[in-house]
């Protein structure tokens, strides 16, 4: 099977690799895996609290090729983004930019759960209340 | 594959589907039926029969194969039972998408911690090793990660024989019930087993 070169290019050359400052109250983390094939991803944001804007990104992936251009893709999008428009990105819109064929499906499902967690994560730091669909922030 | 769909492997045999399985009366049972369905015996007969032999004979193969090893075996049981073990990451992911609700990781959460924490000391070794150097600390840590990481697996496949037990006596009895949680708690298991044996691995492999 031959990877896309996008997903080439993602492991040649990963954005945003490292680490962020765990304890931060700014900082999420998000840790997860794959057991299908027992990949391990680590995603971590920095978010502006004023404007709830993702100022930063960073990954640590082990994992195959894919697993590791779908988080170095992750970390790219979410740049930017606010918290509540990161939490749109699927799995389905890494799938078609790095086109991944489908045995590597899950590794872009870790990545979206990664975003999931991370932001899970920072939510619970600043008691943001988690709501279906529509994040609240709480004053903190 | 030419089977007949209603033909799973334990019906092949004429298997209950329980997992505590008798491993040399199912080599017996695959050797007799090997020769039955030899090409040899039916050279002479019509070619729809040599073909239906043949079929037989590579989906015995295929039961065989699978249902000799523990953990094929199991996850296959888990297959026919409904578990969709490539899909239940991505399952669980579109359910935490649509209810806003964040996923339960299928992997505990200390064990994804130290898989990572490991990965970085294995990495650190590799880098190392790359340089020229040795890292006698850093070996003496991975030995150690080693042997714990190969008892863990002894002690998988004890708790895996525990909930084939359970699974075959929820079946005999019909209990429904606790046939779904022994299913479960093998899934589980499956899951945790499949990191472990990903570390003893690459643990090796950073060893040599």
């Amino acid at each position: 099977m031959a990877y896309s070169d996008k997903v080439v290019d993602h492991y040649e050359n990963p954005r945003n690799v490292g680490t962020l400052d765990k304890s931060s109250s700014e900082v999420g983390t998000g840790l997860v895996g794959a057991p299908e094939c027992g990949d391990v991803m680590r995603l971590q944001i920095r978010v502006n609290p004023e404007t709830n804007v993702i100022e930063d990104a960073k990954f640590k992936t082990f994992g195959c090729g894919s697993a590791i251009a779908s988080s170095s893709l992750a970390t790219e999008w979410v740049k930017g983004k606010t918290i509540d428009e990161a939490l749109t990105i699927t799995n389905t819109d890494i799938v078609k930019e790095l086109a991944l064929p489908p045995v590597k499906i899950h590794c872009s499902v870790l990545a979206e759960d990664a975003i999931r967690a991370a932001i899970g994560d920072w939510k619970k730091k600043n008691n943001v209340t988690e709501t279906a669909g529509v994040a609240v922030a709480a004053a903190h | 594959m030419s089977q007949n769909p209603e033909t799973d492997f334990f019906t092949f045999f004429t298997l209950p589907r329980k997992l505590h399985l008798d491993t040399s009366a199912l080599e017996k049972a695959f050797y007799t039926l090997s020769r039955k369905l030899h090409p040899d015996r039916f050279a002479a007969k019509p070619l729809a029969e040599q073909e239906a032999a043949l079929a037989q004979s590579s989906l015995l193969n295929d039961a065989y194969r699978t249902l000799k090893d523990p953990i094929l075996r199991t996850q296959y049981l888990l297959t026919l039972e409904g578990v969709e073990l490539e899909e239940q990451s991505k399952t669980a992911t579109e359910a935490a998408r649509t209810s806003g609700i964040e996923k339960k990781q299928i992997v505990p959460p200390e064990l994804l911690e130290e898989v990572f924490e490991l990965n970085m000391q294995l990495q650190e070794m590799r880098a190392a090793k790359k340089m020229g150097e040795e890292e006698p600390e850093l070996r003496r840590d991975l030995l150690a990660a080693k042997d714990a990481f190969d008892a863990r697996m002894v002690e998988t496949q004890a708790e895996l024989e525990t909930l084939w037990t359970q699974w075959d006596a929820a079946l005999e009895a019909g209990d429904r019930d606790a046939q779904t949680k022994a299913r479960d708690a093998m899934v589980t298991l499956l899951n945790k087993r499949s990191y472990l044996r990903n570390l003893v691995r690459d643990v090796n492999e950073a060893l040599e």
